[in-house]
């Protein structure tokens, strides 16, 4: 039922944003790509934020589900993170000549896939479960901390080697009320779809350690 | 001034991952008493120990320490206990003194050189304490653990096989320091196979 | 039987002694930094010649080196504890905050140090002229600060992991990113002869107390299981 309003809110998406949304000022279709750039980014923070709130959530209790979740959300988050970059590097390539610039959204958006390679790569290092995800839910809030820090040091961040962003990104642009309205319908839907994505990936992880019945304890079955 | 330490282990197991290593330990250990936890290799003696030491947590289960009727929170139990262990390893750029100075002002304990000495010598080390510890036997290393017991002179004492690598002076040794340590009420508990230390005990859990 | 306690000042203090102690009669360490230092810069000395490098260029270089040489040495004081076999030891004796803290001190100070011979370096082989040199003096000690303290945690982390050089640097360098651009712009400006920004200073020192906080609490995690 789920997967089937998943599917049609996709469709939907999808023909919005070719049919509905007409081409902006300046940047003509190009503007279509940032329907897809902007929510991906977005999943891509919340993904962190999530990973961050249930990384917390296992040093306190100690309940292998929040490692699960934490890790499944970091994992998600990794993903949309590569497809934003992606996104972002095109679009800029299209509209500023340049794949990338470090322009300050850059930047972050880099920082982001840093940590998120780093937290994987410190999960697959470490081989015995319940250290595995202590140390990777200290390093997730460590990184947690860092994040308002980057958000003031990046836009004062200008050095003079590299050109300053011509153009404004599209979130600080006066809207036209359509294009707002599939912006809104395309990062619900995009959350939907990460969220739906995470509660199979985390059922998954729990279906392979309760078939193992040795360890089968009430106290990890998950309910997102 | 002596503090009587009672621990008690209440319903206490462990479990790495899959496997289920012991579970439903339940003891009380008062002041002057010694328990002996035996069992074969791989059983988790150590694991038990380093539970009281509280190093490790227990899967499941309590492990409460403390004197007259308050229980010690985790961190502060620490100050009440010395521990003898395979696992202790000493740092070899420094020399018997110098290892037994530092862990024992790590424990608050002002141990002057020459009180160092005088301990070094009670358990047999008077050449070899000025040498750095790489020069060290395993037998001398385990010497010097005991030495370092008596500086800090703990109210429970965790001793996990306390006579390997000690000859029969060693052995005589440390059977007159845990003697005296009974005499002065501290709580022993020592994880061994062998019959000889067993006989310090009043109590035993033998850990399938 | 007398159970003492020791002040965590003077139990910092004991860890930082006793890591000095080890260092100097071993000097694993600060052979290894100091000749990684010389040998990057007089490398790079070497191959731009005369050319006056830009107060920008110089700066980067700067941090670079500086992060690079922490990346090579601080990580020994937790991994070489866990491969001599003397964590274990530590963990009985010593409380969490302790351990955390006396590192933290000594990596900082190996750190300070290293830096003030990689300054003169870079007075010698670059002919840097650090006219506002107290200014620059305490972007240094923020900088280094910021570095030795997420240093000294993430080597905490990998101790126990596999692959732990690689690892640590990977780890490391995303949560110390804003504090080395910050530090990078800082210093970009003072060999301009300006004076950096209050709030540039409030940022740096901000930065490396929420780093020195987090590492309070995050570290009992880490030591006890």
């Amino acid at each position: 039922m789920i997967k089937m309003g998943l599917f049609c809110g996709l469709m939907a998406v999808i023909y919005a944003v070719f049919f509905i949304v007409p081409p902006a000022q300046g940047l003509g279709n190009f503007v279509r790509i940032a329907f897809f750039h902007i929510p991906v980014a977005w999943v891509s923070v919340l993904a962190f934020l999530l990973s961050a709130y249930w990384a917390t959530q296992y040093l306190r209790k100690r309940e292998m589900k929040y490692d699960w979740k934490s890790a499944a959300s970091a994992r998600l988050g990794f993903l949309f993170c590569v497809l934003a970059t992606i996104s972002g590097a095109v679009f800029a390539k299209l509209t500023w000549g340049v794949y990338w610039n470090w322009d300050p959204r850059q930047i972050s958006i880099f920082i982001l896939l840093l940590i998120y390679g780093a937290y994987m790569t410190l999960r697959s290092a470490i081989e015995e479960e319940e250290q595995k995800a202590k140390i990777s839910a200290v390093y997730s809030l460590l990184s947690f901390v860092t994040v308002p820090f980057l958000i003031f040091i990046i836009p004062r961040f200008y050095f003079s080697l590299h050109p300053e962003p011509i153009i404004n990104h599209l979130g600080r642009v006066d809207m036209d009320n359509v294009m707002l309205y599939v912006l809104l319908l395309t990062l619900g839907v995009c959350t939907a779809l990460f969220w739906g994505l995470l509660s199979s990936s985390v059922s998954n992880v729990q279906k392979r350690h309760l078939a193992n019945p040795i360890h089968s304890n009430d106290k990890d079955k998950v309910k997102i | 001034m002596n503090n009587n330490v009672v621990v008690q282990l209440i319903n206490v197991g462990k479990k790495y991952g899959e496997k289920q290593l012991f579970q439903g330990i339940n003891q009380v250990i008062k002041p002057g008493q010694c328990l002996a936890i035996t069992g074969p290799n791989g059983s988790g003696k150590s694991t038990l120990l380093k539970m009281i030491a509280g190093v490790s947590k227990p899967s499941t289960g309590l492990i409460c320490i403390g004197c007259g009727d308050r229980f010690f929170q985790h961190e502060e139990s620490v100050g009440y206990m010395g521990m003898v262990s395979p696992e202790i390893v000493f740092y070899h750029a420094m020399t018997g003194i110098e290892n037994l100075v530092f862990l024992s002002r790590c424990r608050g304990v002002a141990c002057s050189l020459q009180y160092a000495s005088e301990l070094c010598a009670t358990v047999g080390l008077n050449e070899y304490s000025n040498k750095q510890l790489s020069m060290y036997s395993t037998g001398m290393k385990q010497r010097l653990k005991f030495a370092i017991m008596l500086a800090i002179q703990p109210s429970l004492w965790l001793l996990d096989e306390p006579s390997s690598n000690l000859d029969g002076k060693g052995k005589e040794i440390m059977g007159v320091i845990i003697d005296t340590a009974l005499k002065q009420m501290a709580t022993v508990i020592v994880a061994t196979n062998e019959c000889w230390e067993m006989e310090y005990a009043s109590a035993q859990i033998t850990l399938a | 039987m007398p159970v003492h306690k020791l002040p965590l000042r003077e139990a910092v203090w004991l860890v930082f002694s006793k890591d000095l102690l080890c260092e100097f009669r071993n000097r694993y360490a600060i052979s290894a930094l100091i000749m990684f230092a010389l040998v990057t810069l007089s490398s790079i000395s070497m191959t731009i010649g005369a050319v006056m490098l830009s107060d920008e260029l110089t700066a980067v270089l700067l941090w670079i080196i500086i992060f690079f040489c922490a990346m090579a040495g601080l990580s020994r004081a937790f991994v070489q504890e866990q491969e001599a076999g003397t964590l274990f030891t530590l963990q009985i004796y010593l409380q969490s905050q302790a351990v955390i803290f006396g590192k933290m001190l000594f990596n900082i100070v190996l750190l300070m140090g290293l830096t003030v011979f990689i300054i003169l370096l870079f007075i010698l082989f670059l002919n840097v002229d650090f006219s506002l040199w107290k200014i620059f003096f305490v972007i240094l000690v923020c900088g280094d600060i910021g570095i030795g303290a997420v240093a000294t945690l993430t080597a905490a982390m990998v101790a126990r992991a596999q692959g732990q050089h690689c690892l640590f640097t990977v780890l490391t360098f995303p949560i110390l990113l804003p504090q080395f651009l910050g530090a990078i712009h800082a210093t970009a400006t003072v060999l301009g002869g300006n004076m950096p920004s209050v709030s540039q200073f409030i940022f740096m020192a901000g930065y490396d107390a929420v780093i020195i906080s987090g590492s309070y609490i995050l570290f009992e995690y880490l030591w006890y299981d």
